[in-house]
């Protein structure tokens, strides 16, 4: 038995070993950067840098990506049910029955949010010397680009939401509560005014895609033109009594012009095509690249599924959204922006066999054949596109800055001298260029736009725009901005927004709260702080 | 007894227990006489005979004879093993003869339990076992087909008819939202899955439905433990060789019933209803259905042979099915090996396991195709004129034989188990336990798309190829020591332990695309263009994790009549977030067995009754590890200054405080046998609270850094009854007859979703998706409801113009969609089936056996899916079903989008004849070589006596959304077995 116990003795005293050793839990994350792990240097700043910017890429993105929010929210674009489904939740929210839950309302302020969150993130990161730019000037610069990108995300929060948390520090605890939509106003303001003198100057490959000093202005400018609407202390009229800054328009809109950076295209389409990022009207662009960052299916989502063999396309669109009938009804027959944004009528093959045939007319929101209503054609199609498009999405163009200021001087009695502008931006739309010329008195008239119920094929209670104060300009911002995520803005600041219907959409001037979605389920749902928007409660 | 270092502990416990001894103070007399057995009238050498109470005792010599001194008060106890013991008052006698009576089915009264072994009879917990002789026949899919119907609690589904698809399983109602809902597994102790061994290996399975006996395995344990024993070679029997082999055959339960040419050419002439007439006639159905009956054949080659020191058994399964569909099939060959080996006169076991599997199957087959083939137009052709596919422009509409044709695709699962286990038992009563074991199965993939398939002839990619590799070791090592003795009346058993498992998981994949031919299919994946252009994926990842437990036991039973049972684990998991590594696992449980009290002497009728109490608290883990750390993961690329730079965001927020899913049962249960053990069951009921579930808790984002976090935040209840009854309805010898009923129901509540930390003003989750234009959820709970509640518009008609009329939330009809809005959605039913029931019959007449299970549930509903897209008159550039155009509500034509009403939940309440299957045994007496010779056959899925109207009604009932008849669900089978059983 003697052998016996040595074996047992061995048992135990390897057992005992086993049982110091392997009482140890640590993790082993092989394929994952965790803090352990990662210690960044000046060469990841970029890196850090990049989320900042990275969430403006779902600005094109199938299915609730921003611009396509913006659209379906005005008078210019809808998605009605298909063949093959579509309709769903668009189909309230073309009717403006917005929900807390609408997958439009809680998407797109996650994407502001993120890129908030990685801006206050990265501020961190340098101001608390965890990364070190290589100069102090080109550490003022990143801080100040970085900030000016924080307040363009918090202009986009207050244009759609009103009033939302304003967090500005990664590291506060606790959970935040509301700001006013003016003291989010304030904000902007000053961090952009803060931030413009140390941003750089170039407007060339390295600024695209990020904040220079012109991105900046033409944000600021951006903000002053809808005070109005911001500052308006009676949100639940339709009236915008917010005090204008019209001055201030102008003074950035001028600044930005006299810098000589951008010029107008001569070709309105350069804008929009697979190379766009050599326009030199671009001001800030969401770069898009069918490999390196994909996420611009707008083709995807437009086109018919039947036009795959067209365009020798490597997937098969969705065939969704269309034009709104009345929107293409206010073109003028010689504006070449019609046919540079929409595409109606036979689509033909290479054979010349005509494959669909697209009608300015759809049967109604809930229900409708492929080959109903014209299709968005303006961010370009082109051969053997795959499931992601090349062209960038233009946030600010040169165009822009020239019709903020039209608008202003237009706003300021100025009217003669705003027609001289937009009349310069119209000039390569036209063959002939008399056509192109508008009148300042021209300007102060209505709108061409025939607004009313729209059924059978045609306009029901037709109520017409002849009303609207300056309606013929929100026309020309229509037409030049058609689906660049600008239309729900415009129609807010001329009133128009809940006052007329269109297609299958009523007014609904009872509540023109709606002119601000309501704060996301998921985020009311999360943060105990947050007050709904009393007319969503 | 013998007092030592090694059982100090024990004799201060036993100290304890003394204080309980009564001391008997009656006259003392003699008492003998002679046992004999029951049956046969021989007398039994070798009875133990105990004097209840005390430790005075004795057993019979050679001639059955005994002979003691007892008090005139005193029971006699008479024991010997494969006979049930029999207690005898002396009431004052002084000769007593008795007769035992031999244990049926003796190997079933021994209970796997967790670490070890209990007599059935000392079971405190709610622990079902069956053994291989109760087992459904008919071509098990996995270890679960084989107790199909068999455990009260525990709903065993076969959702799909997919032949590598396996059973579903859910016990005691849902637990958990988000974790892991799978039951651990164990193999002879080793962690696998229901099909790591073939089923015919297995003669034992245990379940422990209990928290109290699953505790012991801590932070595994709250979906119930299924421990599977397999078949070992008993020692001192002769070397057997057996076969077993089964043929089979399947067909599809029931077809979809769309529309045939014929069919749409009628309805476009009576309702005008819009089907384009390509003019031909094709059953896309038929097409891509097997050509012939889809056969499986299954054989099986058990070798044992050896003596008590040293035996192995050897067993070698072969199984090839085919399904019903085309290019959809499995084939697997498993070995296994198992050596025993006893030294010095038993103090030394050593038990070496080796099993190793391959399995084939191809990956061809998705539901896609089948949804392609029941909805493409009937009137179209396969071909155009000039022999390609013919492909149509619409959505999500392609050729299901271009699909089906043009690919090629193979998958090679491989297993190998090596585990072994060393026992010494260095005195009486202690054994020590060893056991290493390490598993490491693989996954090796191929898949090809030609120039002829959709996505070249559509999508103009030239042709696609993927491979990948995947794989998981899981490494165990576990120490145990037992230590067991009696004391007179009192019984003890302790056990404790040590265990440490590691697991790690690996995965490499890549796909291209654009080749020069598309000849090399998978076997050349570098000549496609995509890759280099980085259009194309790759991807390798790895994760592991720890998992260390210590646990204890205590069994203690006095004199047979009450039983106690404590354990705890002390378990660690590297999953765990850093305040929380480790968490403890305790149960307690209790069982009086009330006919062994005096009192019950008289009561003839009784054989058994037991009272059971049970309290247990156990755990799951989260599903992945790393979850508790704060990650950057890789974002989209961004410009910076002409060049692509990858970014680097938050991925996941940091949670130290993470942890397992805490599930606190209680279990009361009640086990009896009456009539000379005729009529017998259990009736148990549970309440299980799961405090702490995991779930991806939305946050705001700031200032998390991401906007959802796994946190353990809520609670969910369940209570439940489960009840079974035996009868045994004829006894003679030329007829049994045994019929069983079990029966289960469940009350399920998600109690709450908040607490310190998340204080979430939801009161409500939402599950599944419809997709498409309909774009909605299908489920919700709320917090103080139940989870599978259905959630969307309550139809109650139809208008003149063709929209659903649908009840709003404040009762009054309004008009879809003009006039709803999202809030007007409610509760429309409840996918959880409220009452399960079994019906199990065995019959058995000379040498002719047949059982019968017969399979319920009730009270819940279906949403079917095809109903909701394929009866919709409006997609008629689909193929429909003929119902599609009849009258809605009985007023008129459906006349609206696809949308999410209550016309297409459905009551699923079904009665399933699951299995029939009549067997004849030979008479083997007359041969030399064959001990037993079996032929059987078998039914499986037979017929449905049901309401609902979709392929089948025993859908998934398990998870957030379940009810949900998904469209593209590969239909179930209807399948008839040929059996045959030998052994030599």
């Amino acid at each position: 038995m003697k052998k016996f116990n040595i074996r047992i003795t061995t048992l135990l005293f390897t057992l005992l070993l086993v049982m110091v050793s392997c009482t140890d839990l640590s993790e082993n994350p092989y394929g994952e950067i965790t803090q352990k792990n990662f210690n960044p240097t000046q060469k990841d700043i970029p890196r850090l840098v990049a989320p900042v910017y990275t969430p403006l890429r779902g600005f094109m993105a199938c299915c609730y990506g921003f611009v396509t929010m913006q659209a379906s929210a005005s008078d210019e674009f809808l998605t009605p049910g298909r063949p093959n489904g579509w309709g769903g939740p668009y189909i309230p929210y073309h009717r403006f029955k917005w929900d807390p839950n609408h997958p439009y309302v809680t998407a797109n302020w996650s994407t502001f949010y993120d890129g908030i969150n990685a801006a206050n993130r990265v501020l961190y990161q340098i101001q608390s010397g965890l990364v070190t730019p290589s100069s102090d000037q080109a550490k003022a610069s990143l801080v100040a680009e970085i900030r000016a990108a924080r307040a363009f995300y918090y202009y986009l929060l207050m244009d759609n939401y009103g009033s939302v948390p304003l967090v500005t520090d990664f590291q506060a605890k606790g959970l935040p509560s509301q700001s006013s939509r003016k003291e989010i106003y304030n904000f902007v303001v000053s961090e952009l005014k803060d931030a413009i003198p140390d941003l750089p100057e170039a407007a060339d490959q390295s600024t695209y895609g990020r904040m220079n000093k012109w991105a900046a202005k033409t944000v600021l400018a951006d903000v002053y033109l809808n005070a109005t609407v911001y500052l308006d202390d009676t949100p639940n009229t339709v009236e915008n009594t917010g005090s204008p800054q019209w001055d201030k328009v102008l003074q950035q809109t001028n600044d930005i012009i006299n810098s000589g950076k951008y010029h107008l295209t001569s070709d309105y389409h350069q804008n929009f095509s697979r190379d766009n990022q050599n326009s030199s009207e671009i001001i800030f662009a969401v770069p898009y690249d069918e490999v390196n960052a994909p996420g611009n299916t707008m083709h995807m989502r437009v086109l018919a599924p039947v036009q795959q063999q067209i365009y020798g396309m490597k997937a098969q669109p969705w065939g969704g959204s269309a034009a709104v009938p009345q929107f293409i009804n206010s073109y003028n027959s010689n504006d070449k922006r019609l046919e540079d944004t929409w595409a109606g009528g036979p689509q033909i093959d290479a054979a010349g066999d005509t494959l669909i045939n697209f009608k300015n007319n759809l049967d109604n929101i809930e229900q409708a054949d492929f080959d109903q209503g014209w299709r968005l054609t303006k961010y370009e199609i082109y051969q053997g596109m795959s499931y992601s498009s090349d062209v960038d999405l233009p946030i600010y163009r040169y165009a822009d800055v020239l019709m903020m200021k039209a608008e202003a001087l237009l706003r300021t009695g100025r009217a003669s001298e705003a027609a001289q502008i937009v009349t310069k931006v119209r000039q390569r739309d036209f063959d002939d260029p008399t056509k192109a010329e508008v009148t300042g008195a021209e300007l102060q008239q209505g709108s061409n736009y025939n607004y009313g119920y729209w059924e059978n094929g045609q306009v029901t209670n037709a109520q017409g725009g002849g009303d609207i104060k300056y309606g013929r300009f929100l026309d020309e911002l229509g037409w030049e901005f058609a689906v660049e995520g600008h239309r729900r803005q415009d129609l807010v600041r001329f009133g128009v927004f809940s006052t007329k219907s269109w297609f299958n959409k009523k007014a609904s001037v009872s509540r023109p709260c709606e002119s601000v979605f309501p704060i996301p389920y998921p985020a009311l749902n999360s943060n105990k702080n947050l007050k709904q928007h009393p007319c969503y409660q | 007894m013998k007092i030592d270092n090694t059982n100090k502990i024990f004799f201060v416990i036993c100290l304890a227990v003394f204080f309980f001894l009564k001391v008997d103070a009656f006259a003392q007399q003699k008492v003998s006489g002679t046992v004999y057995d029951g049956n046969s009238d021989q007398t039994l050498p070798g009875v133990n005979i105990l004097v209840k109470g005390t430790t005075n005792g004795t057993t019979t010599d050679a001639q059955g004879h005994y002979s003691l001194t007892a008090s005139a008060s005193d029971t006699l106890l008479f024991s010997f093993i494969g006979y049930t013991t029999k207690k005898v008052p002396v009431n004052g006698r002084s000769q007593i003869d008795v007769r035992l009576s031999q244990t049926t089915y003796s190997s079933k009264d021994v209970v796997v339990v967790g670490y070890g072994t209990q007599r059935k009879e000392d079971v405190t917990s709610a622990v079902a076992s069956v053994s291989s002789g109760d087992f459904v026949e008919s071509a098990p899919k996995d270890a679960a087909s084989l107790i199909k119907g068999k455990v009260a609690g525990l709903m065993i589904t076969e959702p799909s008819g997919d032949p590598t698809s396996g059973s579903s399983i859910k016990l005691r109602g849902t637990t958990t939202l988000e974790a892991s809902s799978a039951p651990l597994v164990l193999i002879d102790g080793v962690p696998g899955d229901l099909s790591t061994v073939a089923p015919q290996n297995i003669a034992k399975i245990s379940v422990l439905k209990g928290g109290s006996a699953a505790a012991i395995y801590g932070s595994r344990g709250s979906n119930g433990v299924i421990l599977i024993t397999t078949k070992h070679h008993k020692a001192n029997q002769p070397a057997t060789i057996s076969y077993q082999g089964y043929l089979d055959v399947q067909q599809i339960k029931k077809t979809p019933g769309f529309l045939d040419a014929a069919g749409v050419r009628e309805m476009n002439k009576k309702y005008n209803a819009g089907f384009i007439d390509y003019g031909y006639n094709t059953d896309w159905v038929h097409q891509v259905l097997r050509s012939s009956a889809p056969l499986t054949q299954e054989h099986n080659l058990t070798y044992s042979a050896g003596d008590a020191q040293t035996n192995y058994t050897a067993f070698v399964n072969f199984h090839q099915e085919d399904g019903i569909f085309k290019k959809s099939n499995n084939k697997k060959l498993l070995g296994r090996l198992n050596v025993h080996h006893s030294m010095f006169d038993g103090k030394v076991i050593g038990d070496l396991n080796f099993l190793t599997s391959i399995q084939d199957y191809p990956t061809v087959w998705n539901n896609y195709i089948w949804r392609q083939a029941y909805i493409r137009n009937p009137t179209d052709h396969i071909y155009t004129q000039d022999g390609s596919y013919q492909t149509r422009p619409q959505f999500n509409y392609d050729n299901p034989m271009s699909l089906l044709n043009e690919a090629t695709g193979q998958n090679e699962d491989r297993q190998m188990r090596l585990n072994g286990t060393i026992t010494v038992k260095p005195i009486t009563n202690l054994s020590l336990k060893v056991m290493g074991s390490t598993s490491k199965w693989d996954q090796q993939r191929g898949y090809a798309e030609s120039f002829q398939h959709i996505s070249t002839l559509k999508n103009n990619v030239n042709g696609y190829a993927s491979r990948g590799e995947s794989s998981h070791t899981n490494s165990l090592f576990e120490f145990t020591a037992k230590y067991a003795n009696d004391i007179g009346a009192h019984s003890f058993n302790v056990l404790g332990g040590y265990s440490y498992q590691r697991y790690i998981q690996q995965a490499f994949s890549m796909s291209n695309s654009d080749f020069p031919t598309d000849v090399f299919t998978y076997n050349r994946i570098q000549s496609g263009n995509y890759l280099t252009q980085g259009k194309a994926s790759m991807s390798s990842s790895k994760s592991s994790y720890k998992l260390i437990g210590f646990f204890g036991r205590l069994n203690y039973n006095y004199d047979n009549r009450y039983i106690l049972m404590g354990s705890v684990r002390y378990e660690g998991n590297s999953k765990f977030g850093a305040h929380h590594k480790w968490g403890w696992f305790p149960a307690l449980s209790a069982g009086w067995r009330i006919s062994e009290e005096d009192f019950m002497n008289n009561v003839d009728f009784v054989n058994n009754l037991k009272l059971r109490i049970g309290y247990g608290v156990t755990g799951i883990a989260p599903s992945d590890a790393y979850q508790s750390l704060a990650s950057y993961g890789l974002g989209g690329k961004f410009y910076h200054n002409g060049q692509w730079v990858q970014s680097f965001v938050p991925a996941r927020n940091a949670n130290p405080n993470l942890k397992w899913e805490r599930k606190e049962e209680t279990n009361l249960g009640l086990d009896f046998s009456l009539f000379q053990s005729r009529l017998s069951g259990s009736v148990d009921l549970y309440e299980r609270k799961t405090k702490d579930l995991l779930f991806n808790y939305t946050v705001p984002s700031p200032p998390y850094l991401y906007d959802s976090i796994l946190a353990n935040v809520g609670t969910m209840s369940n209570k439940g009854i489960e009840a079974s009854l035996q009868y045994d309805v004829f006894q003679r010898k030329d007829l049994t007859w045994t019929t069983k009923v079990n029966y289960s129901t469940n009350k399920n509540k998600l109690v709450s979703l908040s607490n310190d930390q998340f204080q979430s003003k939801n009161n409500y989750i939402d599950a599944g998706y419809i997709g498409e234009s309909v774009q909605l959820p299908t489920h919700r709970v709320y917090v103080g409801g139940p989870v599978g509640n259905f959630y969307g518009y309550k139809s109650v008609g139809i208008s003149s113009d063709g929209s659903w009329i649908v009840e709003g939330k404040n009762g009054k009809h309004l008009k879809y969609p003009d006039e709803t809005s999202l809030t007007d959605r409610q509760v429309i039913g409840n996918g959880i089936p409220n009452h399960n029931v079994s019906w199990n019959n065995t019959v058995k007449y000379k040498n002719f056996d047949l059982s019968v299970l017969i399979r319920g549930a009730f009270d819940f509903q279906i949403l079917n899916y095809n109903k909701l897209f394929y009866t919709n008159p409006n997609y008629t550039q689909y193929d429909l079903l003929p119902s599609a155009f009849d009258k809605v509500y009985g007023k008129r034509q459906l006349d609206s989008e696809w949308a999410y009403m209550s016309y297409y939940v459905e009551n699923g309440d079904y009665v399933k004849i699951d299995n029939v299957t009549v067997g004849y045994t030979f008479k083997v007496d007359q041969l030399k070589y064959v001990r037993n010779a079996r032929i059987y056959i078998s039914g499986k899925n037979l017929y449905t006596f049901t309401g609902y109207s979709g392929i089948d009604p025993e859908v998934r009932v398990s998870g957030l959304n379940p009810g949900d008849d998904p469209r593209d669900k590969y239909p179930t089978t209807r399948t008839f077995t040929i059996g045959l059983n030998l052994k030599f």
